[in-house]
Parts: structure tokens; C-alpha cells; sequence
């Protein structure tokens, strides 16, 4: 008993390590989003965060990741949706479910090099609109899995039930399941509205004019370097994540409340 | 998967409540996401290894049946890229399984699920984070002047600030297995938790020691998911873009970021080329997994399949 106590120590503490050294890359962007430029004396420099809302490429860039995060985080979860239940419904073939999970794992520069060709190919300039479409690609399995586990919590029982009762299968879908799953769906929007706020090299590929904040950092990086100013971006982009991830947090590791089984 | 009790009645009410007009109508929303993938994802894929096909030509290129491209790379000084991004995404791989899998393990076997739960939300908060952040960092903790190199200075452990912890194999090592070890745990998870504990047990009960329960039982019933892990942790690595140029200093060079500055110079065909390389390599994976495993087995957990 006292050996399976130590190892149990000795698992937790391997654990913490782990998380600890995954974490430690979070903090240094807000200790130099604080530094102050070489010479000035006193004071905690907030300036930078004053400094970001005056430079209108950055503001510019900060409407457009909102404005993609937000199509995406709304169009992504009935996408999903319908993901989940045509693989439950039409019994799906493993290379349907292979296909929906395949964007996992394709390397970003592959995945934004071959929708920039396509684009260019069919004439669509690089806009809004494209970002928008490779941010959907990169948060439609995430949502899907998301998804998939909400709708597992829910037992097909109750739709049974409705259609008994002489629903359709979209009242049955909209007044019973819907109302369970919602928690798994608005997971899933918060999941991806995360992802699309955390995305670079895609976007990269097919931004053209258009700045997202991530793709600001990443050309202010290669072009003049860091500056407290990105700092102050970064940890702002850092906190806003670890916000979204807490607010998630009972969405996603708690299951639907009303489920008969698993 | 194991089918659940009743697996036929309760196909009958997915499938065969209505199949008529509706029914068109219920096909045609199912089949859009497939569709959006096939689309945007399949056929700029296919694309890709169209486009490694044709020849440069001005600022754009010219449709054509070429094999400049490959030659180009495999006849070149790039040809070295393919052996060291095999072998880094390989130790990459590695190191992350060997990292993740203990933990998945644990989690799955020793903790209760509510716990088990939160300590994997706490992993999703480092992967979820821009990686290229995270990356910037790690630039600034192993650099000659970070709190790694005063660390080991104070402590006596070196006379000088260690040079190879920046800008070296090392580095990029660090910023890819920690890029992409946090997502390994789920699939390795996911794998563990569809495990039956009867076998395990049985496998207890007739006398077996822990360890070769585990070799013979736990272990073989989890490839799926280890593959899935392997798959992400290798092709994301193989293709990394971002890293190697935070990490590896000046001209350290992996496939990703070579693509990225083939364009640059816009030579498509050989951007096209190198990356139809990456997703061929991806496919190889793919087709591996999909051939020796039930893809569904991976997500036997989340889903109870009714068939």
C-alpha cells in the first residue's frame, strides 16, 4: 500500500513538472509588456497597453481577428453539428470520420499553401472572407469532437420518446435534443472563437492586405522585431484565452445533467 | 466498436423515421460539411499536388506536366531537409509520446474522472495559446542572458551561460515537443478510457504481474490511439514553419519554413512540390491508421457507435 502511495506521489509530481514547464512560456510577455524604455525612470509601465489602441494598423487588426473569430466561433458549431449527426445518422464510414478529423493533422503551412492556390485558381482575392474559410477548416474537427462527446451524454431514448409523442424529427430535435447538447454547442463556439484568435500560419497564407492581431506579431517579428507594445498584445491575447478556457471550463468537463446513462 | 445492447431498434429511429421528401431535405444538410471539406480541404490538397507539376512562369506558372520541382529538390542542396525533418519529427515524436503517454495513463487509471477531467482542461490552456507566443518565450528562457542560463550560473552548475540552450537542435527540440506534446495526451486518453477493465482484470485475476498486463493487455488495446498521437506529434513537426525560425536561429532550415521562403521568392512549383512531400507523408500516416484500426475505436469513449 505504501509503495502505491509513493508511485502516486511520484505521478503527481511528474504531472505538476509537466504543467509547469508548459506553462512557464505564459508569463514572460507580461514581465515585458511592463519594461519601461531604456532611461525612463519609475513608474509600472502600462504604457504600452495605452500605446496599442493609438496605432490604427494594430486597432485595424484587432477588429478583423474579433470580427473572424466571432463568423467563426458562430458558423463553426452547426457545421459541426451536422458533422456529428450525419456520422451518428447516416452511420457513417470510417473515411467520412477520417475526413472530418483530418484537418488535425495537417501541418498549417501545407493546409494555407493549398487553399491559397485554390483561391488563386478560382479568382477569389484574399479577404475576409478566405481568413474566415481556413479558420473554419482548423476549428471544424476541434467542434466536431466537441460535439460528438456532447451528443454521446444524451441518450436517444428521450427522442425516441418525442417521436412516440407524435413529433417530427425537427421538433424532436429542437425541443429535446438541442436543449441538452446546448452546453456541448456553446462549448464548442467558445472552443473555436479561441482557436480562431490563436491561429497564424493559415492565415498567413491568405490574409493579402488584411492584418489578423496574430498575423500583426508574427510580421512585426520577422520585419522590426519585439517591442513592449507587441508584449502588451501578447499578454492581453494570453489572459483573454486563459478567461475563455475558464468560462468553458464547466461546459466541458461536465456532462449533460439528464442523461439516463454512460 | 462493441455494439451497444439494442443496437437495432436504435438504428431504426435515426434512420427510418422518414425517408421521403424530408428525407432529401435531411441528407442534403447532413452532407454540407462534408461538402466544405471536400471542397476547401480535399481538393486544395489534390491541388497542391497539381500545382508541384507545373513550371514557374513570371509572378505565377504555367500548367504544364513538369518534374522540375522534384527534381529541383531532390537533385539539390534542399534534399538534406527531408532527412533532418524525418529525423526531428521522429524524436519529436518520441519524446512527446514518452512524455504524454504516463499521463494519459495516469489519468485514466488512477484518477477519478472529475479530476481527470480538469487536469486535461489545464493542458488545453498551453495548447491553445499561440504557439509562436509560447515560442517567443522559450527564445527569451534559453537565451545566454534568460533566467535558465542565471539559474544554472548561480547554482554553480556551469562557469559560463551555456551557449547550445538557443538557437540550436536543442531549442527547436524544446519549442516543437512542447508545441505539440499537449495534444498527444487526448488521443492516448481517449484510446485508455475505451479500454474494457474486465480485460484488465481477468488479466489480474489469472495471475499475470502488472507489467505484463500491461505490455500484453493495456498497451496493445491503446494503439490506436498511440498512432493517432504519432501522427499529429510527426506530420505537425515534419512541417513545422514557425519554430525553426524562433528557435533555430539564423538558417536553420526544417520543411515548413523552407516552404515559406520558396514562396518568397515565388517559386510556386517548388513550395507546391515540398508541401505535396508533407502531405504525402501525412497520407502514408493516415493510411496506416485507417487501414490497421478501426478509426472509430479512437473515439470509442465519446461516441457509444450503434451499428
Amino acid at each position: 500500500m505504501r509503495g502505491g502511495r509513493a508511485l502516486g506521489t511520484l505521478a503527481w509530481s511528474y504531472l505538476a513538472l509537466t504543467l509547469s514547464f508548459l506553462y512557464l512560456p505564459l508569463f514572460p510577455p507580461f514581465v515585458f509588456s511592463l519594461a519601461l524604455p531604456a532611461g525612463e525612470p519609475g513608474g509600472l509601465g502600462l504604457r504600452a497597453y495605452l500605446e496599442l489602441w493609438r496605432n490604427p494598423v494594430l486597432t485595424g487588426a484587432i477588429q478583423t481577428s474579433l470580427l473572424v473569430g466571432l463568423l467563426t466561433s458562430v458558423l463553426t458549431p452547426p457545421l459541426a453539428l451536422l458533422a456529428a449527426m450525419s456520422v451518428r445518422e447516416l452511420r457513417a464510414p470510417r473515411a467520412v470520420l477520417l475526413l472530418l478529423l483530418m484537418p488535425l493533422f495537417i501541418p498549417g503551412i501545407s493546409m494555407g499553401l493549398a487553399d491559397a492556390f485554390l483561391f488563386r485558381l478560382l479568382g477569389i482575392p484574399p479577404s475576409l472572407l478566405t481568413i474566415l474559410i481556413v479558420h473554419l477548416l482548423w476549428a471544424l474537427p476541434f467542434a466536431f469532437l466537441i460535439i460528438l462527446t456532447a451528443m454521446a451524454g444524451f441518450d436517444p431514448v428521450y427522442l425516441e420518446a418525442a417521436y412516440l409523442h407524435g413529433a417530427g424529427r425537427l421538433r424532436a430535435f429542437f425541443d429535446v435534443e438541442l436543449p441538452l447538447i446546448a452546453p456541448g454547442i456553446s462549448g464548442a463556439a467558445t472552443f473555436t472563437f479561441i482557436l480562431s484568435l490563436n491561429e497564424t500560419v493559415r492565415t498567413g497564407l491568405v490574409q493579402g492586405p488584411w492584418n489578423t492581431v496574430q498575423t500583426y506579431v508574427w510580421s512585426t517579428y520577422l520585419q522590426v522585431g519585439l517591442s513592449p507594445t507587441i508584449y502588451a498584445l501578447m499578454s492581453l491575447l494570453i489572459a483573454l484565452t486563459v478567461i475563455l478556457i475558464l468560462v468553458i471550463r464547466p461546459l466541458l468537463t461536465r456532462r449533460s445533467q439528464r442523461t439516463a446513462s454512460v | 466498436m462493441g455494439t451497444v445492447q439494442g443496437g437495432a431498434e436504435q438504428v431504426n429511429i435515426y434512420s427510418s423515421a422518414y425517408s421521403s421528401a424530408s428525407g432529401i431535405v435531411r441528407y442534403a444538410l447532413l452532407a454540407i460539411p462534408l461538402v466544405f471539406l471536400t471542397v476547401f480541404f480535399l481538393l486544395p490538397l489534390a491541388l497542391t499536388i497539381v500545382v508541384s507539376f507545373w513550371e514557374r512562369a513570371g509572378f505565377w506558372m504555367q500548367p504544364t506536366f513538369s518534374l522540375r520541382a522534384y527534381q529541383d529538390f531532390f537533385g539539390g542542396p534542399r534534399l538534406f531537409l527531408l532527412r533532418r525533418g524525418l529525423s526531428v519529427a521522429a524524436l519529436v515524436t518520441a519524446l512527446g509520446l514518452a512524455l504524454a503517454y504516463p499521463i494519459a495513463y495516469f489519468l485514466c487509471m488512477h484518477v477519478r474522472v472529475k479530476v481527470s477531467r480538469t487536469v486535461l482542461l489545464l493542458f488545453t490552456v498551453p495548447f491553445v495559446v499561440n504557439y509562436i507566443i509560447r515560442n517567443f518565450s522559450w527564445a527569451y528562457l534559453l537565451s545566454r542572458t534568460g533566467p535558465i542560463n542565471h539559474a544554472l550560473q548561480a547554482l554553480h552548475l556551469t562557469r559560463g551561460p551555456v551557449d547550445w540552450l538557443l538557437f540550436s537542435d536543442f531549442s527547436v527540440l524544446v519549442g516543437l515537443v512542447t508545441s505539440y506534446m499537449p495534444f498527444m495526451i487526448y488521443p492516448l486518453w481517449l484510446a485508455l478510457a475505451g479500454i474494457d477493465r474486465g480485460l484488465i482484470q481477468a488479466s489480474w485475476m489469472l495471475g499475470a504481474p502488472p507489467l505484463s498486463t500491461f505490455l500484453r493487455i493495456t498497451l496493445p488495446l491503446s494503439t490506436p490511439g498511440i498512432f493517432a498521437a504519432i501522427i499529429f506529434g510527426f506530420v505537425g513537426s515534419f512541417g513545422e514553419s514557425a519554430v525553426p525560425i524562433i528557435l533555430g536561429g539564423l538558417g536553420y532550415q526544417l520543411m515548413g519554413n523552407t516552404i515559406t521562403s520558396t514562396l518568397d521568392v515565388l517559386n510556386y512549383p517548388l513550395a507546391a512540390a515540398m508541401s505535396s512531400i508533407v502531405v504525402v507523408v501525412m497520407l502514408l500516416f493516415l493510411g496506416v491508421w485507417y487501414l490497421a484500426f478501426d478509426v472509430r475505436a479512437f473515439l470509442g469513449k465519446i461516441v457509444r457507435w450503434r451499428y
